[in-house]
This record gives C-alpha cells, sequence and structure tokens, in this order.
C-alpha cells in the first residue's frame, strides 16, 4: 500500500518535471516536483520515509532524464535525509520549516549534481552555476513548499502508518 | 526511540548511498548503454501523452488570457471577440506547428538533407543540463551523434538512444562545442553553451571585427556537423588585442524555451568525436 501511495504520487511528478516543470520558468529557474514531494514527505513522516520515497521517486527522475542511472536518486536521498535532520530538530511548523527544507534540500540536490558532473568528467562553473541556477530554484522550491507540505501532510494522514514489531 | 529512529535512517541512507553509487558506475559502463535505452524507452510513452496534454491545456490557457484582456471592452464586443479568440488562439496552437514544418521544408529544399521531423516530448529535470527528449528513437534509424536542427537553425546532437525516444544535448548545454564561423567577416571559432546565452571564442585576424548582428553558422571542422546551419546571431564582440582568443556574445537562432518540434539529419554521418 505504502509503495502504491509513493508510485501514485512520484511517477506523476517525475513525468510533470520534465514536461511541466521547465514551462514554469521564473528568472530562469523551474521547480523540482519531485524533489518538493520527497522533502514533503520526510517533512511529514522523517527521513527513513523520506529516503524510501527518494529512492522510488529518484529513480524515475533518472529514467526520464539524460545519462546515468542513480544520479538524480542519489542526489535526492541526500536532500532526504538531511532534510529529515531539520524535522527531527525543530518543532513542527506550517510556514517556516516548509521553506527552509525545500531550499536546503535544493541546494544539496543541485550540489550532489554538480559534484557527480565533476566527477564524470564534466565540470561546471561553480559560481556562475550557484548564481544563475541554484540560488533562483532554491527560492522557487522554497515558496512552493509549504503547499507541497500541506498536500503530503494530508496523504499522510490518509495512509495509515506502518506498524513495526518490537522484539 | 528518536536515537533508534535516527540510527535506523541513518543505515538507510549510507545503505542507499553505496547502491546508488554502485548504478551510477555501472550504467556509465559501455555496454550499459543498450539496456539503459530500454528502460528510458518504457515511460517515453508517458511522457509523450503528457506533452501532448499540456500542449492542448496551453492553448486552452491562451484562451483565458485573451478573453481576461478583452473584459475590459465592450461586454457585447467582448463575448464575440472571446469566441472568436478562443478559436484563433486554437488554430494558433495548431498553426505554430504547422508553420514549424513548412520551416522544415524549406530547410531541407535550403540545404538537401533529409530530415526526420519528430515532437519535442521532455526537458531536463534539472536545470544544470539543456537537453530534449525527443519522440524517435532506434525504430526510426537514430543514432548517437546524429545533428538535430529546428526550423530555425542548429538544436545540437542526440546523445542517447532509446527504442522509441532520444535524447539531444542541446548547444546551449555547457559541454556543448560547436565549430562555426562568422557570416560576414569570415572569422573561425568555437561555439559554447554556457547553460543559456552563447558564447563563441573567435580565432582573430589582424584588421577584422566581428560586427553585432553578424549570423554564426557551423563551419563542418571537426565533421561533427555539416556546414552551413545557422547557430545564432553575435550580440556582442569583445576585442582584447592582447588575447590569442576573441570573444563574441551569441544570441542562439533556436528558442529553446519554445521549441516543440525538431529534425533529425539522417543523411549526415558525423565523424567520431
Amino acid at each position: 500500500m505504502r509503495y502504491l501511495a509513493a508510485a501514485l504520487v512520484l511517477l506523476p511528478a517525475a513525468i510533470l518535471q520534465v514536461t511541466l516543470a521547465p514551462r514554469l520558468d521564473l528568472a530562469g529557474a523551474f521547480p523540482n516536483l519531485v524533489l518538493l514531494v520527497v522533502a514533503g514527505w520526510t517533512l511529514a513522516r522523517g527521513a527513513a520515509a523520506g529516503i524510501r520515497w527518494a529512492l522510488i521517486g529518484g529513480l524515475l527522475l533518472d529514467l526520464v532524464a539524460p545519462g546515468a542511472l542513480g544520479v538524480h536518486a542519489l542526489a535526492l536521498v541526500v536532500a532526504a535525509y538531511f532534510t529529515g535532520f531539520l524535522q527531527r530538530s525543530f518543532a513542527p511548523d506550517p510556514l517556516l520549516l516548509p521553506a527552509a527544507a525545500g531550499a536546503l534540500a535544493t541546494v544539496l540536490y543541485n550540489l550532489v549534481l554538480l559534484g557527480l558532473s565533476e566527477l564524470a568528467g564534466h565540470p561546471l562553473a561553480l559560481l556562475p552555476v550557484l548564481q544563475v541556477w541554484v540560488a533562483p530554484s532554491a527560492l522557487y522550491d522554497a515558496l512552493l513548499m509549504p503547499l507541497a507540505f500541506l498536500l503530503l501532510r494530508r496523504v499522510d494522514r490518509a495512509l495509515p502508518l506502518p506498524v513495526r514489531i518490537e522484539w | 526511540m528518536n536515537g533508534r529512529a535516527q540510527s535506523r535512517s541513518s543505515g538507510l541512507f549510507f545503505g542507499s548511498v553505496a547502491a546508488m553509487v554502485a548504478l551510477v558506475l555501472l550504467t556509465q559502463l559501455p555496454g550499459a548503454s543498450t539496456p539503459r535505452g530500454y528502460l528510458k524507452g518504457a515511460v517515453a510513452p508517458l511522457a509523450v501523452v503528457s506533452s501532448g496534454v499540456l500542449d492542448w491545456a496551453g492553448g486552452g490557457v491562451a484562451v483565458l488570457r485573451d478573453a481576461g484582456r478583452l473584459r475590459a471592452d465592450d461586454r457585447r464586443l467582448s463575448a464575440e471577440n472571446a469566441a472568436l479568440r478562443r478559436q484563433v488562439a486554437e488554430l494558433q496552437a495548431q498553426g505554430a506547428e504547422n508553420s514549424e514544418l513548412r520551416k522544415a521544408l524549406e530547410f531541407q529544399k535550403t540545404y538537401g538533407h533529409r530530415l526526420l521531423a519528430t515532437q519535442v516530448i521532455g526537458r531536463a529535470p534539472d536545470g544544470l543540463t539543456r537537453s530534449l527528449t525527443i519522440a524517435r528513437g532506434r525504430a526510426d534509424g537514430l543514432q548517437v551523434g546524429m545533428v538535430v536542427v529546428g526550423g530555425a537553425g542548429l538544436v545540437g546532437r542526440v546523445s542517447e538512444v532509446g527504442e522509441r525516444s532520444a535524447t539531444v544535448k542541446t548547444l546551449v548545454d555547457a559541454e556543448s562545442r560547436v565549430n562555426a564561423y562568422t557570416s560576414k567577416s569570415g572569422l573561425e571559432g568555437t561555439v559554447i553553451g554556457e547553460g543559456g546565452p552563447l558564447g563563441m571564442e573567435v580565432l582573430p585576424k589582424p584588421g577584422v571585427v566581428v560586427a553585432p548582428g553578424e549570423w554564426a553558422l557551423t563551419s563542418g571542422i571537426g565533421g561533427l556537423f555539416p556546414r552551413g546551419i545557422l547557430v545564432g546571431q553575435v550580440a556582442q564582440f569583445h576585442r582584447r588585442d592582447s588575447a590569442t582568443l576573441e570573444q563574441a556574445d551569441l544570441a542562439p537562432a533556436v528558442d529553446f524555451s519554445a521549441i516543440s518540434m525538431v529534425m533529425v539529419l539522417t543523411d549526415f554521418r558525423p565523424a567520431a568525436p
């Protein structure tokens, strides 16, 4: 049930990321819908659940993106793990925490992609990329994150929490 | 309890990172490109449907925008105009596609290359790579390295091929390099993708200056692109007397944010890079 819900949310998000999101261009940046879903789910359910969704969403994104498989999944896993730190460290808040998580997740996600690009022998000029792409997209995602979180909290309430048997 | 949850998520995190690093390395091996293409091809039909729906909805949004503007005018005229504008917008949405195809035919007449027209079904999910996904693949005879053009000029090269879809690395991608020459001054150089605008490193000739407004076309040097395809227009030329290379800023001939149809040159075999 949990994985079905993840697929039902993440598959449309991944498809819309390559078809709709680039059309929502503002000041050279566009939102990352899969990242918003993963970060929102991490805030709602914690780091472990967020990492699972990051793996599924990232692999779906890898299937619609150019290049090797696993690149976007790796970047999303890192973003989810550190969003989990924010979720654990601060009191739940419907506006500021999601906005901060959205910005942090976007910066981490892009830094991982930049690092992997560098390792693959395709270096990108860090400072221009940070100015022209990473900073505006972090702001864009920060603005959209509270709305994404609101929607995902509804999904969270609709889905039963997994029962863990403790020995 | 919190500590246990943290240790569980840390374990999952490190395990996931290790698995994804292994997957990245594995799928970058030369032999992995074919299965990778098949996997990616499996989701391409979803992108085709989504892209089609969004194009159709885009026409609808244009209609609403137009109707909103007309509301300020006379009510009767506005009602009539809204209906007319809706029809016009719908025709424009279809017309834009027709116009691209007409440009393609014109292009074919001008350059004499065999072209395969195709729809753009997706773009890169992040802003770091500037690529397009097109709805043609290996089944249509596409190969890595094939040159892709739009009605207005050069788009890029095919970088990955799946069974029914392919990825085109555009000339605005940071990794893109295209050898070109300027139309009037005849200076040779390399056009470099910079994510949005284009830069051209020009080999200087004594007494020759590139004028803004000149066109840059592919020179054919290196054998990756045929000679004479429009790349962009010189917006600014930076002359530096002491430099071994001069720099020009180019505006791409193709509007990459709005492109919906492209053509693949099927009869040009690029030299191995």
